[in-house]
């Protein structure tokens, strides 16, 4: 799949599907759907440019947009929010932007079963406004939450900052309807119903069409879990002198075993130092305050009343300073727009300049937290060195195991780069960085990506070696599902599959 | 849902003409320049973040669900002008989609959490305004915005449709019939043009208020459109006229203070003509509703009719999220006896819109239709059967809205409210 032929004839047909309302091939539709807030070559901008949009209203539109995409041989990029921090939904090779945002409807409320069914369209904020009227809600809780939309949330396989109680969005989603490839259309979950959250019949699908980034299909409508709106919420912030000191306290609170846990954040002495430097949200601390570890318990009163006491000892006990009430409380629910603060940097003479936030994640066991966070400090160090546009803003690492928060860390860098000065030359650096950081997650054990994905450029070059014989079954799966390279050509290596001639 | 619109004639990825109609060739990119060189880092600020916390609050976007109508693609767009990948005939249409309400740039991050430490603020609107100007600069026009302004400038008022009087000059002051106010003094009551010639029992109430509390005031010898909505539209020279003639009107008659019932009006006069006029322009400008509270609060007011209603409050976009003002309407409201108030919070209300600022009725009437069919049906689930709104623009989107209820929910104004529970209705 190379040229891309998307006609006058083909734009009628599309019109014939979606209707003439709902198709788009002016260029301000075009190229204002050609990036994600990833890392994006803003000088190569235009290469990304899709051919047209579309806009469907149904699941039948959707699958007979494939299958006509199929006919032609013609690229199809899906895309939700457009919020991903890999680039899953910009177009490599042009073609047909599938954009699911029309279709954002609640389709039924369950509350005897406990699900909801939603178009993919549908972002948490907006579902939980309606659902907390029923003393529910859909705890799928990422830092995009108030923008972030459901179907993008399957297509990444999302993670959550309360998974560490509720479970992650693979968690959530109990099952889902896809347009194949190909363009039929089929229900996924854990066996055949709907509704059904463990089964063992056949194999497990739902995950494998989950965090595909797009290659796999296109989701066009979810059943989604619902569970009680918590009754208690407590947060609890604690301060370190040191890393060693708070990175042995965030492994003993998310041990702790306390069922209404849902989240350990460590921030690290880097993060600190940005945070003092360039955030005006940060509260400030004294100088000896080196480390922040930030915790959340949510259920009902008598669970969390009894089981804060017992987290603030174990804070205490482990060599954390509670932070009191007020930045504890305030801090912890603003930590869903930290996601978006830092849009200025520094260069290192001081200057202040507009930069872009870049975060470069990892699933990181908690053994090897101190060693990856050192090497990972200084590819980044010797980033800097070359290219003045780029700003260390630190490390965040988050329990990552869904209901128990332990073992594995969803880890992150955070990177300023002042965009308007970026080049080739630059670029190409910032990618070998990427590549960098993704052999060292590699090498500790870890996983490349642990929510964003890891088909961006640089780390996925790594993805082979990082799911070794895994890597051949996903080549021959995707072979298999999309014959002709239709779902979003390019990304994940996956052109490979097709190496030796189509099928 | 309400079908989105297909800017223009789909042509697989090559050129397309502008929308809208042009009058000259938009190869003038001296004006493209200067308005890219002045927007470039806010737009990167925006560019940088690509979170768009905006978008589910955005009363626009809430219908179309179209990205070319966020305040992202606003921004983004300044980007790739620079980049040279779109023109301003490629997005022109793509800003007649905004109603001005500002919630964009309270959600904005730039705006919540840099603001302070940079002096830095998102300014959606104001982009949005700016590009506005730049296409009409570069000839390319909104066709219902052109003949907007072209019949406001030679009526000297807005040509507000359905009027229960003809719009002209001779006709502006109509509504004061039989009350027999001054011309002129140091205090104005300035009326607008929805107001004048539509909706004339706001007014109305409005001047019994003031002569009931003692309140002295006059009205101008000759009003004019405040001028704001042709500035909105990208008409800014016609804009600066109403306002050098309204100003000259003020200080003809030795105003000193301007007071004025809509929010549209009040941005006009605390935004545009001090950016028009620098430190020439001193006149006080006093919010109705504000002097309102302070009325009542001070006894010179009286609220004694009972008004037997179940209501809920409108926030106007111009008023709670552009100016902070949240706090007074509802003090005003608490104030009526007999009434049931059935509070929304403001911050809540940041996503509320009727869709009748910005010029949209006038382009998009089925968007302004829509966005206000939402809010009423959100008053709807408050078992009301008033909503009460402090912008005279709002209420006929939100009355049609909600008089085509089965269960009809009626629309009136504060003014209209306080006048019933003062014993001032005509």
């Amino acid at each position: 799949m190379t040229a891309t032929m998307v006609t006058d004839p083909v734009i009628d047909e599309l019109i014939g599907i979606c209707g003439p309302d709902n198709v788009f091939a002016d260029r301000s539709s075009r190229v204002n759907r050609a990036r994600v807030p990833a890392p994006f070559p803003v000088h190569r901008w235009a290469e990304h440019v899709p051919d047209v949009v579309v806009l469907p209203t149904t699941a039948e539109q959707i699958s007979e947009v494939v299958k006509l995409a199929n006919r032609y041989r013609i690229p199809v990029v899906p895309r939700a929010g457009g919020t991903g921090l890999t680039d899953g939904a910009v177009p490599l090779r042009q073609g047909i932007v599938v954009d699911v945002k029309l279709m954002n409807k609640i389709l039924e409320l369950d509350l005897d079963d406990r699900t909801v069914t939603v178009q993919p369209g549908i972002n948490m904020l907006k579902l939980n406004e309606e659902l907390q009227k029923h003393g529910v809600i859909y705890p799928d809780d990422p830092a995009s939450y108030p923008c972030s939309l459901v179907g993008g949330r399957i297509g990444t396989s999302g993670w959550s900052l309360i998974g560490g109680r509720y479970g992650h969005t693979r968690d959530l989603v109990i099952s889902f309807q896809i347009v194949l490839p190909t363009g039929e259309l089929i229900w996924v979950g854990d066996g055949g119903g709907r509704k059904v959250r463990k089964s063992s019949t056949g194999y497990q699908l739902k995950h494998l069409f989950m965090g595909h980034q797009g290659t796999l299909g296109i989701v066009t409508e979810a059943v989604l879990e619902l569970v009680p709106r918590p009754e208690a919420e407590f947060a609890a912030f604690f301060s370190y002198p040191d890393y060693e000191t708070a990175w042995r306290s965030t492994g003993a609170l998310a041990k702790s075993g306390l069922a209404t846990l849902a989240g350990v954040v460590l921030f690290d002495e880097w993060k600190l130092a940005y945070l003092r430097r360039d955030d005006e949200a940060y509260i400030p601390q004294p100088d000896d305050v080196r480390c922040v570890v930030a915790t959340a318990m949510y259920g009902t009163t008598d669970e969390v009343r009894p089981g804060a006491k017992r987290l603030l000892r174990i804070g205490k006990d482990t060599g954390g300073a509670y932070l009191g009430d007020e930045i504890s409380q305030g801090d912890w629910a603003s930590r869903h727009d930290r996601y978006a603060t830092p849009l200025h940097g520094r260069l290192r003479d001081g200057q202040v300049v507009p930069m872009s936030w870049h975060c470069e994640d990892a699933s990181i066991n908690w053994t090897q937290l101190p060693a990856v966070r050192e090497k990972w400090h200084d590819i980044v160090a010797r980033l800097g060195d070359r290219f003045r546009i780029f700003d260390d803003w630190g490390m965040f690492a988050y329990t990552n195991g869904a209901f128990k928060p332990w073992g594995d860390y969803l880890t992150e860098i955070d990177v300023g780069i002042w965009e308007q000065e970026l080049d080739d030359e630059a670029w190409d650096a910032w990618v070998t960085a990427k590549r960098d950081i993704a052999a060292v997650s590699i090498a500790h054990g870890g996983s490349i990506s642990a929510c964003h994905g890891a088909c961006r450029e640089g780390e996925v070059d790594l993805v082979p070696e990082e799911l070794g014989g895994g890597w051949d079954v996903m080549k021959k799966v995707k072979r298999v599902l999309d014959p002709l390279n239709i779902m979003n050509p390019g990304k994940y290596l996956l052109d490979q599959a097709y190496e030796d001639g189509p099928s | 849902m309400s079908s989105t619109e297909r800017a223009h004639d789909p042509v697989g990825g090559t050129e397309e003409e502008p929308a809208g109609g042009t009058d000259k060739e938009p190869d003038d990119e001296a004006g493209t320049a200067e308005f890219v060189q002045e927007w470039r880092n806010a737009a990167y600020n925006c560019y940088s973040s690509g979170h768009k916390f905006c978008r589910e609050v955005c009363p626009v976007m809430q219908v179309t669900r179209n990205e070319v109508h966020t305040p992202t693609a606003f921004h983004a767009n300044v980007v790739a002008m620079e980049k040279g990948l779109l023109s301003i005939a490629d997005v022109a249409r793509d800003y007649v989609h905004c109603t001005g309400c500002g919630a964009c740039e309270l959600r904005c991050p730039n705006t919540l959490f840099t603001g302070d430490f940079y002096r830095f603020r998102t300014r959606t609107v104001q982009l949005v305004k700016a590009a506005r100007a730049l296409a009409v600069d570069e000839g390319i026009h909104q066709p219902g915005w052109q003949r907007w302004v072209e019949a406001t400038s030679r009526q000297k008022s807005e040509p507000v449709l359905g009027g229960e009087v003809p719009v002209s000059q001779e006709h502006v002051a109509d509504w004061a019939a039989g009350l027999d106010l001054p011309i002129g003094g140091e205090t104005i009551l300035f009326c607008d043009c929805e107001g004048a010639f539509h909706r004339t029992s706001v007014p109305r109430a409005a001047a019994k208020i003031l002569k009931a509390a003692g309140v002295e005031f006059g009205l101008m010898r000759e009003q004019w459109c405040c001028g704001g909505p042709a500035a909105e539209m990208g008409y800014v020279e016609r804009a600066k006229e109403f306002a050098r003639h309204n100003v000259d009107d003020w200080r003809a008659v030795g105003a000193r203070r301007i007071i004025v019932f809509d929010p549209h009006d009040y941005i006009s006069f605390t935004e545009d003509y001090p950016s028009y006029f620098g430190d020439e322009y001193d006149f006080e400008i006093v919010l109705f509703v504000e002097l309102l509270a302070e009325l009542i609060r001070d006894g010179r007011l009286e609220l004694t009719n009972p008004v037997d209603r179940v209501v809920t409050y409108h926030d106007a976009c111009r008023l709670n999220k552009r100016k902070g003002i949240h706090a007074a309407p509802r003090e005003v409201l608490r104030a009526v006896p007999g009434i049931t108030f059935k509070d929304v919070d403001h911050v809540t209300q940041w996503s509320y819109c009727s869709g009748a600022g910005g010029g949209l009725p006038i382009e998009r009437p089925d968007l302004t239709a829509e966005i206000s069919r939402r809010r009423v049906e959100q008053a709807a689930a408050l078992d009301v059967d008033t909503l009460v709104s402090a912008c005279v623009w709002s209420e006929r989107p939100l009355t049609e809205q909600g008089g085509k209820r089965a269960d009809p929910i009626e629309v009136l104004d504060l003014l209209e409210i306080v006048a019933l529970s003062a014993g001032l209705e005509d």
